[in-house]
């Protein structure tokens, strides 16, 4: 800071720069604030969806078992079936507070479903079932995908965010503050110089003054006894400091 | 039928023991070998997998689970099913006709169940080495014959090929060759791309009904009380296949008022207590309402229906019908000199292996509550049994 040179218009270049940084920390706090709460939301539903799938898929995964029980291994039977996929995952973007969070989401394919008919002489309602429960499995690991990237992606953005948020509240706002801190104590030292000055002159200026007027009155004494006036005209030169400045002594100074 | 009929007849009381007392012998003395009440009981009460592995030395599996190095459902199965195949074909080749050729029988299901995977392995460019290894043991054919399903092309041309050089060859290529014929009649002419075009669960289930109907056919010819008791168990099999094919097919294409008539149809054996009044019946069914009021009019099958019908999630129709499999399997397994014993052997080590798995899955997925909801078989505490001990 000590770089700049204490001006009144480097003054106004850092009230203006001080301005723009408590604006962007404004803003950026507020991002920041929007993202913690998307990020305590997601957490949760997160934590929820993390809670019921372990159920879920405890109970797809026993049904599978109750259908081999039933129908006998069936699971080579779809393994080894050609497949067509049914349900797909597609991607899409969702915006956070600026912030592009990635979404998972299923469609259907429209295709027929393939081994409609395993376990048709036996198992198969249970196999329907274990259909039907790896389903709500799958929709709910897409979710839990989604979820956990966006999370992800969301985490990052945070952390950025939050490091500028800290470096504009704690570096660079403080920086400049010090820096027109700095500008404005030495202008007011300036300030209070010129004035000591000022007074100093005017001090001196007085006394001359009286000097003058003691000098006129002893002057005037003396010519009222003698009858002859005096002549006091050199050394109220000497006395006048103004009168010695010479302006090409001090191009140093500047005022 | 297809199959040849049977040189003799499975013999009486007093000529059964002549030619086929050894292994119905063997095939009793493994009576022993299946799981008691107690052995149930302490697996159930298993913690971890390694306690039922424990729990298992103790019973006949020892020797089948010593050489797995870690337990899983998975690998129990893999082990109690080559166990099962060991003893069968131990069985097998100590039998002389025409006992043979009913054990063959036994079989044929599960190769039908190994072709249909390797068609379906090959549609989808599996390796052969890998689909092999899934097949049912019990199903299995010569090694070049399995290899060479896979190697045809993925073209209608291919599978005439395929039906031609190698299905033919095999046990269960005579079920095969009446499918695309009947296919072919009901599609005026064209057999070609059958296979390719019908799904394959439902070629297997036409198959299986071949299979049923010739299997009845042969028990028929071989008379005496093998006739009897397996004729009830083959009738029952085909009346449940019927019963799930018409319950499973709601919601599907299959169920279709054209389908119906045409595709369903063919899909019920043409034996059993249903036929063929009540499988007429079970044509125009196109929903479980009236699936229910055919199956009132049959009365060993409306408590079963009832079962399903009162839709309480503790029993579903699938337990139901294993229930009274169990139940007629081991009333086949007690009597004597008849063949049926081999087939109710079978089958319920099939049961038993199931429970394990499904004990074993319970218990690794931590589903207490639903540990016990299975068929034990040849247990004191079966419904049938009163609860009495003998």
């Amino acid at each position: 800071m000590s770089e700049v040179p204490p001006t009144r218009m480097n003054q106004q270049i850092f009230k203006a720069k001080k301005k723009a940084a408590e604006g962007g920390h404004k803003l950026l706090k507020k991002k920041a604030d929007a993202l913690k709460v998307k990020f305590r939301d997601y957490a949760k539903s997160i934590a929820e969806t993390k809670s019921s799938m372990a159920t879920d898929a405890a109970s797809a995964f026993f049904s599978m078992t109750q259908a081999e029980y039933a129908a006998g291994n069936f699971k080579r039977k779809v393994a080894e079936g050609g497949m067509t996929a049914r349900v797909r995952v597609g991607a899409g973007v969702d915006n956070v507070a600026g912030v592009k969070l990635p979404v998972f989401t299923k469609y259907e394919t429209g295709a027929t479903a393939e081994n409609q008919s395993l376990g048709l002489v036996g198992g198969g309602k249970k196999i329907l079932a274990v259909r039907e429960k790896f389903t709500v499995v799958l929709e709910m690991l897409i979710k839990l995908a989604s979820l956990q990237t966006s999370f992800q992606t969301l985490d990052e953005a945070l952390k950025v965010t939050n490091r500028r948020v800290n470096a504009l509240e704690n570096v660079t706002i403080p920086r400049i503050e010090g820096v027109l801190d700095y500008i404005s104590r030495e202008l007011d030292e300036l300030e209070r110089e010129d004035f000591t000055r000022l007074k100093l002159v005017q001090g001196k200026k007085q006394e001359e003054a009286k000097e003058e007027e003691k000098a006129k009155a002893i002057a005037a004494k003396l010519a009222a006894e003698s009858g002859k006036p005096v002549l006091a005209r050199g050394k109220e030169n000497d006395e006048d400091i103004t009168a010695q400045y010479d302006a090409d002594d001090d191009a140093d100074v500047v005022f | 039928m297809v199959t040849p009929s049977p040189k003799a007849s499975a013999g009486d009381i007093a000529t059964f023991n002549v030619l086929h007392g050894f292994p119905e012998a063997l095939v009793r003395g493994m009576r022993s070998s299946f799981l008691s009440d107690a052995d149930y009981h302490h697996l159930t009460q298993c913690e971890t997998l390694d306690d039922v592995r424990l729990n298992l030395t103790e019973s006949d599996y020892s020797d089948a689970l010593a050489d797995s190095a870690t337990m899983t459902p998975a690998s129990l199965q893999k082990a109690a099913i080559e166990k099962l195949v060991t003893e069968f074909q131990y069985l097998r080749s100590q039998s002389v006709e025409p006992l043979s050729t009913f054990l063959d029988f036994i079989t044929f299901e599960y190769m039908i169940e190994n072709v249909m995977l390797l068609l379906k392995g090959a549609l989808s460019g599996r390796d052969i080495n890998e689909l092999i290894e899934q097949c049912h043991p019990l199903g299995m054919f010569k090694e070049s014959t399995m290899r060479s399903i896979p190697t045809f092309e993925n073209s209608s041309r291919g599978y005439a090929d395929l039906y031609q050089t190698v299905l033919v060859d095999t046990p269960v290529g005579p079920y095969f060759a009446m499918f695309l014929q009947e296919s072919s009649e009901h599609r005026d002419g064209d057999s070609r791309n059958v296979l390719e075009e019908v799904e394959i669960e439902i070629i297997k289930s036409s198959l299986i009904k071949y299979w049923l109907e010739d299997f009845y056919q042969f028990a028929m010819k071989i008379g005496g009380d093998t006739s009897q008791i397996m004729g009830e168990l083959l009738k029952v099999r085909a009346d449940t296949n019927a019963i799930n094919i018409t319950l499973n097919s709601f919601g599907t294409p299959l169920n279709e008022p054209s389908m119906r008539s045409s595709d369903r149809k063919r899909l019920y054996p043409s034996v059993g207590h249903l036929y063929p009044a009540g499988t007429t019946m079970l044509i125009d069914v196109q929903d479980e309402d009236e699936l229910g009021r055919v199956l009132e009019l049959f009365p060993q099958y409306s408590a079963i229906w009832s079962i399903h019908a009162s839709g309480n999630g503790d029993k579903s129709i699938d337990d139901a019908f294993y229930e009274r499999d169990v139940q007629q399997l081991e009333l086949a397994f007690e009597s004597q000199f008849h063949y049926a014993v081999f087939y109710a052997y079978v089958k319920l080590k099939e049961q038993e292996i199931r429970n394990m798995v499904w004990v074993s899955e319970c218990i690794l997925q931590q589903q207490k509550d639903e540990i016990n909801k299975f068929v034990p078989v040849f247990s004191y505490h079966s419904p049938w049994r009163d609860g009495k001990k003998r």
